[in-house]
C-alpha cells in the first residue's frame, strides 16, 4: 500500500490540526471549535484561562513527547534492523523510572523539580551501561538488543523491589511512572523542545546513511559508510530522545513501537521522509491519547501511558495480521 | 485594562477593613486579604474541617464519587462539584469553580502548586499520611484562613473535652488495631497514622507500637498474628478483599481478637479517608461501643 508521499503528509498534517483542536475544545469543560480560536487570540474569553493554562501546553508537550518517542523508535529499529526493538526494549525508560523511584524513597523532600533530570540522568546512566557493557557487539545488532532487554528487566526488578518495600512513599513517583501529561505546564517545555529541535534536524542529516544501512552492513560499508560510528551515534540520538521524552511525561509506551511501523507500510524505507512523517504520527497518537484520557470519564483523568496501548494495539495487530512482509 | 485596574482598585478598597490573615503552610507563608467564601478543596480531612465550621467547600476532589464522605459529614454542608480524583484533580474544572481559595494536601499535590497559585491563592497543607496531631494543627490554620479563629479554637477545644470524655470511658489496657484490606492486600495502621493517633489519644495501647517510623505498614497474616490485637478492626475496600483469605487459614482463630470475637469490620472511609474531628470522634464511639 505505498502512497504518494505528498498525500500523505498532508493526511497526517490534517489529521494532527483535527485532534489539536478537538484536544483543546474537549474535555471536562467543552469549548466550542470557533470558542477555541477566540479563546486563543483574545484574553476577554472566557475559555481563555482553561485553554492558555492547561490545554495548551499540554497539547504542545503530548505532541512533542510523541515525535520524540516516535522518531527515537523509528532509529532504533533502522539502526538494530529489528521490528520489535524500541526505546523501551532498551531499558531507557525503566533506567528513567527506576532514578526517579530511587529519589523519592531514598530523598522523599526531593524539590518536585528534580524528577525530570533525575529521570534523563536515568535514562542517559542505563544508555551508557548499555553501551558498556555491549560495546563489542555493536556490530552484532540482535544481541546489542538482547543486552537491552536484560537491562531492562533487571531494572524493573529494582523497581518492583523499591515499590513493593516502600509502597506509599512514592505517590508522585507512581503517577509519573504510567506516563501522564496531568498537570504538565509551560515550564515543562523547554524539557523537551530544545531536544527535539536539535536531534530531529541531527536525524535528518544521518537519513540517507540510514537507507544505506537497511541494504545491509557489508553493501553499506562498501558503500563507504562508517557502519559502526553511524550505529552508535543513532543510538546516542535516538536514546536521548526517549530520555528527554520520559523525563517529562513519564513512560509512555508503545509510541516508539507502532508509529515506524506504520509510516513505513505508507511511505517504504526511505529514511528522509520516514522521520517527519514518523514524528508526526507520533504526536498524533499521544495526543489523542491525552484526549481521551480527559475525556473518557470526567472529571477523573486517566493516564495518558494506558490509552497509547489502547489505541495503537489494534491498530498494531491489524498491521501485522494485513501486511506480512516483515 | 482599565477594566482590570478598576476592578482591582474596587477590590483593594472593599477588602482594605478586612484583615490580612496569615498562616504557615507547608510551603512558606500563606497570606490572604479576604474571607474565602468559594473554597475548593482536594483531600477529605478538609472537608472535615470546612464542615466543623459549617462552610461549604463548591468543589470537593472526591475521586469522582460524594458517598465517598461520610453521612455525618456530607450533612453537615451542601453539596459540591465533583473536581476529580484527588491524585489527579481536574484542574480544568477547579478554575471554572472560580474559586478564591484552594486547600491542598501537600504530599499529593505540591506537583501542580503553581498550577493552583494561578487559579487562586492555595493553602498548602499535611492531608495524607497526617497523624492525628498534623490534622489538629491543620484545622487550626483553617480557622485562621477563613477568619474564624476564636470559632475554631473553640471547636477544637470542645472536640478535646469530647475525647477526655471517651478516653475516661474506654479505659481499657488491651491491644488495638486497626487495618485496611483491599484486594491488593492488608495495611496495618500504626500509632503515626490517623487512626492509630485516635487510638492513642483515647489512650489505647496499639498493637504495633514499635511502628514509629511509618504511618502504614504492608502485613502477611502472620505477622498480624504475631501483632496479636486483642482488638482488631478492619476496613474492607470491597466486598471480596485480602483478608478474607486470612480468615480461611487455621491462623486466624489464633489472634486473641478473633478468639474473644471482638473482631470489628468497620467503614474504612470512616476510620482512613475522612480524617478530622468530626469522623475521630465517631470513631471513638464505634471504640466506645465495641469494648467489652
Amino acid at each position: 500500500m505505498r502512497v504518494r508521499p505528498a498525500f500523505v503528509f498532508i493526511s497526517l498534517i490534517v489529521l494532527l490540526l483535527c485532534f489539536s483542536v478537538w484536544h483543546i475544545g474537549a474535555g471536562a469543560i467543552d469549548i466550542a471549535p470557533l470558542d477555541v480560536f477566540k479563546a486563543l487570540h483574545s484574553s476577554d474569553s472566557e475559555h481563555n484561562f482553561i485553554v492558555n493554562n492547561f490545554r495548551l501546553p499540554r497539547l504542545l508537550i503530548s505532541g512533542l513527547v510523541g515525535a520524540a518517542l516516535a522518531i527515537s523508535g523509528l532509529l532504533i529499529q533502522g539502526v538494530i534492523r529489528n521490528p520489535l526493538a524500541s526505546p523501551d526494549v532498551l531499558g531507557v525508560t525503566s533506567g528513567a523510572s527506576l532514578a526517579v523511584i530511587t529519589l523519592a524513597v531514598f530523598w522523599p523532600n526531593a524539590p518536585i523539580s528534580y524528577i525530570p533530570p533525575a529521570a534523563l540522568l536515568g535514562g542517559f546512566g542505563a544508555t551508557a551501561l548499555l553501551l558498556f557493557l555491549a560495546r563489542h557487539l555493536l556490530q552484532r545488532p540482535a544481541a546489542f538488543a538482547l543486552v537491552g532487554i536484560a537491562l531492562a528487566a533487571t531494572f524493573g526488578a529494582a523497581i518492583d523491589y523499591l515499590l513493593t518495600v516502600n509502597p506509599l512513599e512514592i505517590n508522585t513517583a507512581m503517577l509519573w511512572l504510567t506516563g501522564s501529561v496531568w498537570g504538565r505546564n509551560w515550564n515543562h517545555l523547554p524539557l523537551i523542545a530544545p531536544w527535539l529541535a536539535v536531534l530531529m534536524p541531527l536525524a535528518m542529516l544521518l537519513a540517507y546513511r540510514l537507507d544505506l544501512l537497511a541494504l545491509g552492513d557489508d553493501t553499506a560499508t562498501s558503500l563507504g559508510t562508517g557502519v559502526k560510528k553511524l550505529r552508535l551515534l543513532c543510538i546516542v540520538v535516538a536514546i536521548s530522545l526517549a530520555s528527554a521524552a520520559v523525563s517529562v511525561c513519564g513512560s509512555i509506551g508503545f509510541v516508539g513501537l507502532v508509529s515506524p511501523h506504520l509510516v513505513r507500510s505508507l511511505l517504504g524505507h526511505r529514511h528522509l521522509l520516514l522521520i517527519p512523517a514518523t514524528a508526526l504520527t507520533g504526536a498524533i497518537l499521544v495526543i489523542s491519547a491525552d484526549l481521551f484520557a480527559r475525556i473518557l470519564m470526567p472529571p477523573i483523568e486517566l493516564p495518558a501511558g494506558i490509552l497509547t496501548a489502547f489505541i495503537g494495539a489494534p491498530y498494531f495487530i491489524f498491521l501485522l495480521c494485513r501486511y506480512k512482509n516483515w | 485594562m482599565f477594566k482590570l485596574i478598576a476592578t482591582c482598585l474596587f477590590a483593594l478598597l472593599s477588602f482594605n477593613l478586612s484583615a490580612q490573615n496569615k498562616v504557615q503552610d507547608e510551603m512558606g507563608e500563606f497570606s490572604i486579604q479576604t474571607t474565602p467564601k468559594r473554597i475548593v478543596v482536594l483531600e477529605f480531612s478538609f472537608v472535615d474541617a470546612l464542615a466543623s465550621l459549617g462552610v461549604s467547600p463548591v468543589g470537593v476532589a472526591d475521586d469522582g464519587d460524594a458517598n465517598r464522605v461520610i453521612p455525618a459529614i456530607k450533612s453537615k454542608i451542601s453539596p459540591w462539584t465533583s473536581v476529580g480524583g484527588r491524585s489527579t484533580p481536574n484542574l480544568e474544572i477547579i478554575s471554572s469553580l472560580k474559586p478564591d481559595m484552594i486547600i491542598a494536601d501537600m504530599e499529593r499535590h505540591a506537583t501542580i502548586y503553581e498550577d493552583l497559585k494561578k487559579i487562586a491563592p492555595t493553602l498548602i497543607l499535611k492531608s495524607r499520611g497526617e497523624s492525628y496531631k498534623d490534622n489538629l494543627a491543620a484545622v487550626a490554620k483553617i480557622g485562621i484562613v477563613l477568619d474564624q479563629d476564636v470559632k475554631m479554637q473553640q471547636l477544637i477545644a470542645e472536640h478535646n473535652q469530647r475525647m477526655d470524655a471517651f478516653a475516661k470511658k474506654i479505659n481499657s489496657d488491651k491491644k488495638f488495631l486497626f487495618a485496611v484490606s483491599s484486594t491488593r492486600g492488608v495495611t496495618m495502621h500504626s500509632p503515626k497514622a490517623y487512626a492509630g493517633g485516635v487510638m492513642e489519644r483515647l489512650g489505647l495501647r496499639s498493637a504495633i507500637p514499635e511502628e514509629t517510623e511509618k504511618a502504614y505498614v504492608r502485613t502477611t497474616l502472620e505477622r498480624l498474628v504475631k501483632a496479636n490485637p486483642d482488638y482488631l478492626l478492619v476496613g474492607e475496600y470491597g466486598d471480596q478483599t485480602a483478608v478474607d483469605d486470612f480468615k480461611k487459614s487455621p491462623l486466624w482463630n489464633m489472634i486473641s481478637s478473633v478468639k474473644n470475637k471482638t473482631y470489628l469490620e468497620t467503614n474504612p472511609k470512616l476510620w482512613s479517608l475522612n480524617r478530622g474531628m468530626i469522623a475521630a470522634e465517631i470513631m471513638a464511639q464505634e471504640l466506645e461501643s465495641v469494648i467489652k
